[in-house]
């Protein structure tokens, strides 16, 4: 185990509005209805705060993901990061503000040609200016965090799911954010990897929580206690779920 | 399709332009990796081809201009024929066809596989880290294998002339006659032309999958076509130049 936190810093970029919510969805047309005001999704993240936004197929939670990366503009509404409209800032500004983001893509998005190690050392190397030394004493750290250390030389096809779930996982918090999005991070892995992969991504580097949103089909009652609140998502609409109605199933 | 490259260009030089020294790092990394496919694993192949083109063309050339007694000419047609013309042609086929297929699949790939939209979410620009690599590595590979070949190809042609009877000493006299320092200039500049072709159409047609994986194979095919036929405009546009 690494005896020290290796933290890595962020060159300039975008400034994130002072004591603005990591992430809030604000009226915002999930299916693409612009005939339907009353079909609007709104949602706020506060920091440190594990939201869980759960729907079934075709509800809107699948784009939850991508709008908070501002990888597509909502057709009506706002989606602002750390106060920040993310859709609307140049391509350029808008590929340093994600730095200051994890993101676990739908399936993983792990690249195939790279090793697990190169693929949680890939954000690191390519944002930071850090020396070698710094940037390997980091990857060294996540991998042995996530427990990839006995597997980090294989490439993406020739590890079982929850392994390349750790790696995508660990390269989402590889630059330590501040807010991290996960899109349907559980699905195929048992209930104590989805426990322990959540309990990892939502702590930050000095212990405090993350804040984290998370969009699942349903949650299992392990994953559902290191979650704040939960959203229930119908036909593009959020509404409040207590914990005990949205228990497994 | 052809705005749609030029917009893919103006995205390329761009994001050259902004390359920061953390991504200058990591593309290098990527640039040696493409060098090695493109270059190194094709040395054997391009030599092989080099070695059999020129003998050929020379032992043929010996018999056929020796009937005229015009075989002085040998040393246009080595300049001219192999080491000006069919020597970056083929050099330039078989880059296309060993790695452009390579790069135009595994651009479609990293498409259909959310791959691309996962850089860009991390911060990435794709084309920093997908494009300009296999550009550069391209360029590179191509300009190097298209030197390999003609060296190989006048070595070849000197076999050539000693088993049809020409002494070493008469055989350098003639290709020297011919060879000049624009054929250098020439050799290197097709390189540089035919190597971002190659790597320009098979990016710009495997970043273009949009469907899924039924469209790699079609992806590839149009990327294959495109060069092979840029390929021989750009060598046509070659021949009004240095004539």
């Amino acid at each position: 185990m690494t005896a020290s936190r290796v933290s890595i810093v962020l060159g300039p970029g975008v400034a994130a509005v002072e004591g603005a919510p990591p992430l809030a969805y604000r009226e915002v047309d999930l299916l693409d209805r612009p005939d339907r005001a009353d079909r609007r999704f709104s949602l706020t993240v506060a920091p440190g705060e594990v939201v869980a936004a759960i729907g079934d197929e075709g509800s809107g939670i699948e784009r939850l993901g991508r709008l908070a990366l501002g990888l597509e503009a909502p057709a009506a509404g706002a989606v602002e990061v750390f106060g920040v409209p993310i859709a609307l800032l140049p391509y350029y500004d808008l590929l340093a503000f994600r730095r200051r983001l994890g993101y676990l893509p739908d399936g993983d998005g792990l690249l195939q040609n790279l090793t697990l190690k190169d693929n949680v050392a890939l954000p690191v190397r390519f944002a930071t200016d850090h020396r070698l030394r710094e940037v390997e004493a980091r990857v060294a750290q996540l991998v042995e965090d996530f427990r990839l250390r006995s597997i980090q030389a294989l490439r993406p096809a020739q590890a079982n799911e929850e392994d390349r779930r750790r790696a995508a996982m660990a390269r989402a918090v590889a630059l330590n954010p501040r807010l991290v999005v996960l899109e349907l991070p559980f699905v195929g892995l048992t209930s104590r990897a989805a426990t322990d992969l959540l309990d990892k991504v939502s702590r930050g580097d000095d212990g405090s929580r993350r804040a984290v949103l998370l969009t699942s089909r349903d949650l299992t009652p392990s994953v559902r206690g290191l979650v704040s609140r939960i959203v229930r998502v119908t036909d593009g609409v959020g509404a409040e779920d207590s914990k005990r109605e949205s228990a497994w199933r | 399709m052809l705005g749609g490259l030029a917009r893919f260009v103006v995205r390329a030089v761009r994001a050259a332009a902004r390359l920061t020294r953390a991504g200058r790092w990591v593309m290098l990394r990527v640039l040696i990796n493409q060098i090695r496919f493109t270059a190194l694993q094709a040395i054997g192949l391009v030599a092989f081809l080099a070695a059999i083109l020129a003998f050929l063309v020379i032992s043929q050339s010996i018999r056929q201009l020796g009937r005229f007694g015009a075989v002085d000419n040998l040393g246009t047609i080595m300049v001219v024929a192999v080491i000006r013309e069919l020597g970056p042609l083929l050099t330039a086929l078989i880059v296309v066809s060993r790695s452009g297929t390579a790069i135009a699949a595994e651009m479609a790939t990293n498409r259909v596989m959310g791959e691309v939209t996962a850089l860009e979410a991390m911060g990435i620009d794709p084309y920093i880290y997908l494009v300009l690599p296999r550009m550069l590595g391209a360029i590179v590979s191509v300009a190097t294998l298209m030197v390999l070949f003609d060296g190989v190809a006048l070595l070849s042609g000197y076999v050539a002339a000693t088993t049809n009877g020409m002494a070493l000493s008469r055989y350098t006299a003639i290709v020297l006659k011919t060879l000049s320092a624009k054929d250098v200039w020439l050799t290197l500049a097709k390189g540089v032309f035919f190597g971002a072709a190659v790597a320009l159409f098979c990016s710009y047609h495997g970043l273009a999958v949009k469907a899924g994986p039924t469209e790699i194979p079609q992806a590839v095919t149009r990327g294959v076509v495109a060069t092979i036929v840029a390929i021989f405009i750009l060598s046509a546009v070659f021949v009004v130049i240095a004539t």
